[in-house]
């Protein structure tokens, strides 16, 4: 539950007959593992921005940003919404090969922005010693979101799972770090023929043949628990 | 002609009556035995049927006797123990000699099992030891220990308990209870050896067996009781944590500390019994013995802090306690101990209840009322016995057994809302007194304040040094680790809370 990453010990004079002889738990009526804690996010509301990145993206711009706001019910369980706004333009990769094969994949659909609904499964409270100076709280939890994903022409339903990490700064400023996976029907940017530069007509953006599609995202963000 | 009738019917009873009696003997001696061979072949229901009947109906005072005897017998033997030891006490009472001593004997057996200490004492003092079979005399010499070391008797009461042998199961809590009666007649070694007797035979028991914890914190405390505080210290640190135990000793360890001078130690323990884990517990005395320690160290912002804690607590508290106490009806009292009791099994609920939790919780651990309570249990337990079988429920036997557990059930509830309505006197006895205490402790600490404003004007206050400037006055260490604690308390970590402020007098 603790942990303490330091690397020289202190002068400190404690007396050994003072230090724990056993690891064994004091015994209580009803046990919890901290009382008192120092992150109270029970019946509160926490605000977030982030930017995020669509790792296994091929083709759109992979950065994207966003904003969130949860509600958690108690120590365990939280539902919020997040809204993520997808960068414009092309990925490195879908450039270089405009740049080397003339491929203009701005002629394909791209997401434009992701609108869900997300639980939080809140698995761990922790803290942890970076140095002997002070404890960060720190909350790991799991995470399944349902909404939509609009793309330029349409928009997709989409859903989401998760694993995520808040390190606290403060009793109510966190970094929020999320690693998602999305499943969603999205088009196919790839359409032999219709992506070369200047070839007329432009593909309409319903000419596109769809799949379902599978996105790793990261996103890093800030939170503000209140 | 109807006037005859009326005038021939007292004369046709009467005659009725005297045929009736004559055969009266024999046929109560067949039906007796009948009953005896019932029970033989274990057709206890049966038996109590029949017995119950013949007890009513008897009027020959030998065979009364005899079948008040062979009914509590099938009481007993229905796991009825309470409705049996109603019998026994009643055919003790009419004092037949031929009877009593078998009466006495199973009296000690049912009242030993529910733990009724009243209907114990009563066959106490009517037993001659040396009549008692040998497989009841240990536990006799048990209880007869427990009487006179109850009145105060500590010297018979240690060689009655001396006399409960290894082979007895009442063995461990002889040697403890010898142990306790020697350290409350003065004699701290002979107890020390006692308790150590005790620790010893129990040496391969697991490291939680509570007989071996409790000859350890009675090592402690004797060793405490003869200013021995590096010893006692050292002894105290011995209990297990996850031993019910722990927190006892944790507290009296402090006060041990406190007494060998060892402040910092002292606040160090504080940290643990004041955490959120202990918010149930029942400690006045301790907060203002932390504050005590404040003003021997001169940190008067921290003793602030804890006197205005116990003010908060235990002022309304006290107001509370005071409000209940004007209650005279001892059911009320019941209630808030049985509700406590509740509590503790089912639900973190404490607003339903009149008075503090951890004020009831403290009242429903006092020994007399858990035994008491202990004791209730077992007649309800019986009570659904007799309720939970419908052979027993239908039968006159069962009727009788439940006018029986309903009347002890209501008396014994009456003793432990008695009892409870003592203990919360004693508290408010307690915390008045603290109270005032409290105040004493809060004109010292403005009298500090005032002696350290006064040195700071004149410029004596000596400068601060890097190490004092630092803010680490909690910390937390394993042995291994160490960081700050913030405030936040964690179950691995109670109990390795250490201050590390340092004294701010000149």
């Amino acid at each position: 539950m603790a942990f303490s990453f330091q690397s020289k010990a202190a002068d400190l004079n404690v007396p050994q007959d003072e230090l724990a002889q056993e690891t064994v738990y004091p015994l209580f009526d009803n046990p919890v593992s901290v009382r008192n804690r120092n992150v109270q996010d029970s019946g509160t509301f926490d605000i977030g921005i982030f930017g995020g990145a669509a790792i296994t993206e091929p083709i759109a711009n992979t950065s994207k940003f966003g904003l969130s706001l949860n509600y958690h019910f108690n120590e365990a369980h939280a539902l919020g919404l997040l809204y993520a706004k997808n960068s414009t333009g092309l990925s490195k990769d879908a450039q270089a090969m405009k740049d080397e094969f003339n491929l203009d994949f701005n002629r394909a659909p791209f997401p434009e922005y992701s609108l869900m609904a997300d639980y939080n499964y809140k698995l761990y409270y922790g803290k942890l010693s970076v140095t002997k100076n002070g404890v960060l709280n720190t909350s790991i939890f799991v995470s399944a979101a349902g909404g939509m994903i609009k793309y330029v022409h349409k928009s997709y339903p989409a859903i989401a799972i998760g694993i995520g990490e808040r390190f606290y700064f403060t009793n109510h400023l966190a970094l929020k770090i999320d690693l998602r996976m999305f499943f969603n029907n999205a088009p196919i940017p790839f359409k032999a023929g219709a992506l070369r530069e200047g070839v007329d007509p432009v593909p309409s953006y319903d000419s596109f043949a769809e799949r379902l599609t599978y996105t790793t995202n990261l996103e890093i963000g800030l939170n503000y628990l209140f | 002609m109807i006037k005859t009738s009326l005038i021939l019917i007292p004369i046709l009873i009467a005659s009725l009556s005297a045929q009736a009696q004559q055969p009266e003997g024999r046929s109560y001696r067949a039906q007796i035995e009948n009953s005896v061979n019932l029970i033989k072949t274990g057709k206890n229901l049966a038996a109590a049927q029949q017995l119950l009947g013949l007890s009513r109906t008897s009027t020959i005072p030998a065979e009364r006797a005899r079948i008040k005897y062979l009914f509590g017998l099938s009481l007993m033997e229905l796991n009825l123990n309470q409705t049996a030891a109603f019998q026994f006490a009643e055919l003790i009472r009419t004092g037949d000699p031929s009877w009593t001593k078998q009466a006495i004997e199973k009296l000690l057996v049912v009242t030993d099992k529910l733990g009724d200490e009243t209907l114990l004492n009563f066959a106490i003092q009517r037993v001659d030891i040396n009549q008692i079979p040998a497989q009841n005399r240990e536990m006799l010499f048990y209880r007869l220990a427990e009487t006179k070391h109850k009145a105060g008797l500590a010297k018979e009461a240690i060689e009655f308990y001396s006399k409960v042998t290894p082979r007895s199961r009442y063995y461990f809590n002889a040697l403890y209870n010898m142990g306790l009666a020697q350290a409350e007649s003065n004699q701290p070694d002979l107890a020390l050896q006692s308790f150590r007797r005790l620790l010893n035979s129990r040496a391969k028991a697991n490291v939680t067996d509570t007989n071996k914890v409790a000859a350890q914190m009675a090592i402690a405390r004797v060793l405490y009781q003869k200013q021995d505080w590096a010893k006692s210290i050292e002894a105290y640190s011995l209990i297990p944590r996850d031993h019910k135990y722990w927190h006892d000793a944790l507290f009296e360890k402090t006060w041990a500390m406190l007494r060998a001078a060892r402040f910092r130690s002292t606040l160090s323990n504080f940290q643990s019994l004041h955490s959120s884990y202990y918010e149930d517990a029942y400690l006045p005395e301790t907060l203002l013995l932390r504050s005590i320690v404040y003003l021997y160290i001169c940190q008067y912002d921290e003793m602030e802090k804890v006197l205005s804690l116990y003010e908060r607590q235990y002022g309304p508290a006290l107001t509370r306690v005071n409000n209940f106490l004007k209650n005279t009806n001892s059911d009320m009292y019941f209630q808030e101990v049985n509700k406590t009791y509740q509590l503790k099994k089912n639900t973190d609920d404490k607003k339903q209840l009149a008075l503090p939790y951890n004020i009831l919780k403290r009242v429903s651990e006092e020994g007399d009322v858990r035994r008491s309570y202990a004791y209730l249990k077992k007649i309800n337990d019986e009570r659904k016995l007799v309720e939970g079988s419908s052979q027993l429920k239908g039968s006159s036997v069962g009727s009788y057994a439940l006018r029986i557990l309903n009347n002890r059930i209501n008396s014994t509830r009456a003793v432990i809302g008695d009892q409870a309505k003592r203990h919360l006197t004693a508290i408010k006895e307690e915390l008045t007194d603290l109270n005032e205490q409290s105040s004493f402790i809060r004109y010292e600490m403005i009298n500090g304040k005032k002696e350290t404003i006064k040195k700071r004007l004149s410029g004596k206050e000596l400068p601060k040094s890097n190490e004092e400037t630092r803010d680490r006055s909690f910390y937390v260490q394993n042995g291994y680790e160490y960081y700050p604690f913030q405030g936040e308390y964690w179950l691995d970590e109670i109990g390795n809370y250490h201050y590390l402020g340092k004294q701010s007098c000149e």
